[in-house]
């Protein structure tokens, strides 16, 4: 566990371009604390909310902190496939 | 005007300038001095008219236009190799592209069996590369892939049916491949079976989503073309603290099995611009190398095929050469060939100048505003010399502060109405760039192989001018081919290149613009000139006669030195149609020929058709103003030179020459007796065939510049006048048609007296 208390924190259902900069700017926020996303809202995400969520795992992991992504709604899941992601790449345990 | 009809009509306007940009950017691959952004450009240019048609449902302009773009890309990525015969084609698709531009434009009927063939010729020259590997690989000519020369040619035809799985005769290998149809439609039906994979590289570029598309909805419809396979290569993202949120880091490898190449693209078509794409198909159990060297080898025979059929007989020595270039080139250099002449050639300045001519902004303006701030910027100069003519009435000290300040007025006028007319002034080029065209075409019709070269396409000219010039130019352009040169087998006789060439150069000359259209060709066969005029009672069959005076007779009217009337250029209008339409343009025309070295047709306009400089000068009480380009000299006639011919014909002896001395006033009809010569000035004026002529007038006041007004919009066609304008005492005063004066008086008394009985009414 990290020193500070974990946080999180639950996506929007629009994950589209418009989204990108304050779902960026949020999970900034919560950098050093482990951290539980819950996707189960999502009903569209764009390639660049994906880019975002993706370079917060690798971030989490190199911090040495969690980070969990629960609960896949179905479009999420069917938008990682389709480009050729995993579910897995969007969670990082250090634990 | 709707709004959907604005739209529409600036689409219209855009596909001129893409139009010009396409045949540009043509005309500098053939040049060799285009390189890969050169294709870029004429892609875009295509690409974007295909856009815009495509929203306005011009059916007929997209499919062209797809069918063009798809050949142009096969020459961005290289599988088309950029031959003076793909070059020669491409252009000519452009003016196809053009004439359905306009025809979509303006109505009409499109010749569709043209466009048909055309769009045929199109997809042969391109093929369909990648997918024609598909079926290609099998055939039997892979035997000896990697040896082009022994696909050397052959002149026995031989039919050779690709789609045949009868690949069994060995003796098909030694003819090699004979010049055959290749029909790609049958590599493109059997590629469907056969099993091959799409791969695509797929890098969105930041803008592609700022456009609001997005790099999923371009995976999901891929995924619905065949089973996709996706990898993301992410290993260009940041951590989060470096990550531009609306950047773009992934780059997707796909692969879609058996998915058609050419439905794989559009779903590209509006994002291209936006990502780098790399498409390939390959074919399952096929080695990839192999492949390419059939491509090329295919593309050897269809160059090959072009060869054959646009070129006459006697160009034995070129059949082989534009083979070489695309059979021997190593396969990883293929698509860097398109940027090489750049390179290679670069002592030639013209790229660097052609891409310091772009840039800077423009606005569009209506043409209808322009002229009205023209006509009132006229009307401005005309009041400003009233002005300063009231205020020397008033009798005002020249040096008094008013005069001076009048002065600078009339500075800061003559300077805004020459900033206004600079905005109607426009480069000559694109009617230059019509020309071209008009060379193809004339050169395809006579069988005549014609370079056309220009010069001083920067030069600027007033609008209208450039707009009345097409038609003539047209007309000399195409006698200049047809007429001026010789045939290639007689120019290979007289020791000339089997390559005519037209010249166009336009220049500045002493505030008058100069085109002059030149060919190098026989010149200009006097003996039959003279005949044809003596034949069709032009002249006198004893008539003593100049070179220059004969050369001049292709200007009479009904004269045409073609035997037999041509589709080119005999139509009976003839060149005193062209010389006729240079007139009324304020400019003339001259021509000069050499015999066996070529003729030459110089134009001289003027620079706009708003202001004049003119002599103003006084007749029988009324003020008239005679052009300046047309006065050679005044002087005051003696008695000993002045001599009477006959009942009521005058002349004037200058210099030991004997001129013509026409009373203006009485050929104006504004008095019925002649004027006495010894109380006038005699304005010697040359006119457009150079004959000089005297006229008689009664006071010169001085030289101005006056602003035009045309009579003919504003009252109707008056003999001996060109135009009028508005003097600085706000008379109108009449600007002389010198031309007219000089020949009606010669030949129509009647119209003299015409104008009398008018002035009198």
């Amino acid at each position: 566990m990290g020193i500070a208390a974990a946080g999180s924190m639950t996506l929007p259902s629009e994950l589209d371009i418009k989204a990108a900069i304050p779902l960026a700017t949020e999970l900034l926020a919560l950098r050093g604390r482990d951290v539980a996303i819950d996707a189960s809202q999502i009903e569209r995400v764009g390639a660049q909310c994906l880019q975002v969520l993706l370079s917060a795992a690798a971030t989490w992991h190199a911090d040495g902190a969690d980070f969990t992504l629960s609960a896949p709604s179905a479009p999420f899941s069917d938008a990682v496939r389709l480009a050729g992601l995993d579910l897995s790449d969007f969670s990082s345990r250090n634990h | 005007m709707d709004t959907m009809a604005a739209i529409k009509q600036t689409f219209f306007q855009e596909c001129e300038e893409q139009l010009a940009e396409l045949e540009d950017g043509l005309l500098t691959i053939e040049r060799e001095e285009g390189d890969l952004e050169t294709i870029n450009a004429v892609f875009r240019a295509v690409h974007s008219i295909k856009g815009g048609a495509g929203a306005f449902g011009l059916d007929e302009l997209v499919r062209f236009a797809h069918t063009f773009e798809t050949t142009l890309d096969g020459m961005r990525s290289g599988t088309v190799d950029s031959s003076p015969q793909i070059i020669k084609l491409m252009l000519r698709s452009a003016d196809i592209l053009a004439d359905l531009v306009r025809f979509s434009r303006d109505g009409g009927d499109m010749d569709h069996a043209r466009v048909a063939q055309m769009a045929e010729e199109l997809t042969r020259a391109g093929g369909h590369a990648p997918e024609a590997v598909a079926v290609a690989a099998p055939a039997p000519f892979l035997a000896a892939p990697g040896e082009p020369d022994e696909f050397g040619f052959a002149p026995t035809p031989v039919t050779f049916d690709f789609a045949s799985e009868a690949p069994a005769e060995p003796g098909v290998d030694e003819f090699g491949f004979a010049p055959v149809m290749i029909d790609f439609d049958e590599f493109i039906a059997a590629d469907a079976a056969a099993p091959h994979v799409i791969d695509v590289r797929f890098r969105p570029k930041p803008e592609l989503y700022a456009k609001a598309n997005d790099a999923l909805r371009l995976l999901r419809e891929l995924g619905r073309l065949g089973e996709m396979e996706v990898s993301c290569d992410r290993s260009d993202l940041p951590a989060l603290s470096e990550l531009d949120p609306e950047g773009a880091y992934f780059v997707w490898n796909i692969s879609i099995a058996n998915a058609d190449e050419a439905a794989v693209r559009e779903i590209f078509e509006f994002v291209e611009f936006d990502c780098d794409l790399e498409i390939s198909t390959r074919v399952s159990g096929i080695d990839e190398e192999q492949a390419a060297e059939t491509v090329r080898d295919v593309l050897a025979q269809v160059a090959a095929q072009e060869t054959v059929a646009n070129l006459p007989p006697v160009a034995d020595a070129f059949v082989a050469a534009p083979i070489e270039p695309v059979a021997a080139i190593p396969a990883p250099e293929a698509p860097v060939k398109a940027a090489q002449p750049a390179s290679s050639s670069g002592q030639q300045p013209a790229p660097a100048a052609a891409a310091a001519q772009q840039g800077g902004s423009t606005i569009r303006v209506d043409l209808d505003r322009v002229d009205r701030l023209i006509d009132l910027v006229g009307e401005l100069v005309i009041n400003q010399s009233m002005l300063a003519q009231r205020v020397m009435e008033a009798g005002i000290a020249r040096l008094s502060d008013v005069a001076v300040g009048l002065d600078d007025l009339e500075q800061l006028t003559r300077e805004i109405q020459d900033s206004v007319m600079a905005i109607r002034a426009q480069p000559v080029r694109p009617i230059f760039q019509r020309m071209s065209r008009v060379v193809r075409e004339v050169a395809d019709m006579t069988g005549k192989s014609v370079r056309l070269l220009t010069e001083g396409e920067n030069c600027e000219v007033d609008k209208t001018v450039i707009e009345r010039l097409a038609d003539p130019l047209t007309h000399m352009i195409r006698n200049a081919i047809d007429h001026g040169l010789e045939t290639p087998e007689e120019r290979i006789k007289v020791g000339k290149p089997e390559q005519g060439v037209v010249r166009m150069i336009a220049a500045h000359r002493s505030g008058r613009v100069v085109i002059e259209v030149s060919d190098d060709g026989a010149g200009i066969d006097r003996a039959r000139v003279r005949q044809i005029a003596v034949n069709k009672g032009i002249i006198e069959e004893d008539a003593a006669l100049t070179d220059a005076e004969i050369d001049d007779l292709i200007f009479a009217p009904g004269f045409s030195t073609a035997d037999a009337i041509s589709d080119v250029s005999g139509r009976g209008v003839g060149m005193d149609v062209v010389r006729r339409s240079i007139q009324a343009l304020g400019g003339r025309i001259t021509i000069t020929s050499r015999p066996g070295l070529g003729t030459t047709f110089t134009l001289s306009l003027p620079l706009t058709l708003a202001v004049l400089d003119g002599m103003v000068v006084t007749v029988a009480g009324q003020t008239l103003v005679v052009p300046l380009s047309a006065i050679v000299e005044t002087l005051q006639p003696k008695p000993s030179d002045v001599h009477n011919l006959g009942d009521n014909a005058r002349v004037i002896s200058i210099r030991g020459a004997f001129l013509p001395l026409l009373d203006v006033g009485a050929v104006l009809g504004y008095r019925s007796e002649e004027g006495d010569p010894l109380n006038s000035v005699a304005v010697m004026v040359e006119t457009e065939n150079q004959s000089q002529c005297a006229l008689l007038v009664d006071g010169i006041i001085g030289q101005q510049q006056v602003v035009i007004k045309s009579l003919e919009t504003n009252y109707g066609h008056v003999f001996g006048v060109a135009a009028a304008t508005i003097l600085g005492d706000g008379r109108v005063a009449v600007i002389l048609d010198v031309d007219a004066i000089v020949a009606g008086s010669r030949s129509d008394q009647a119209r003299a007296d015409a104008n009398r009985k008018r002035s009198a009414a």
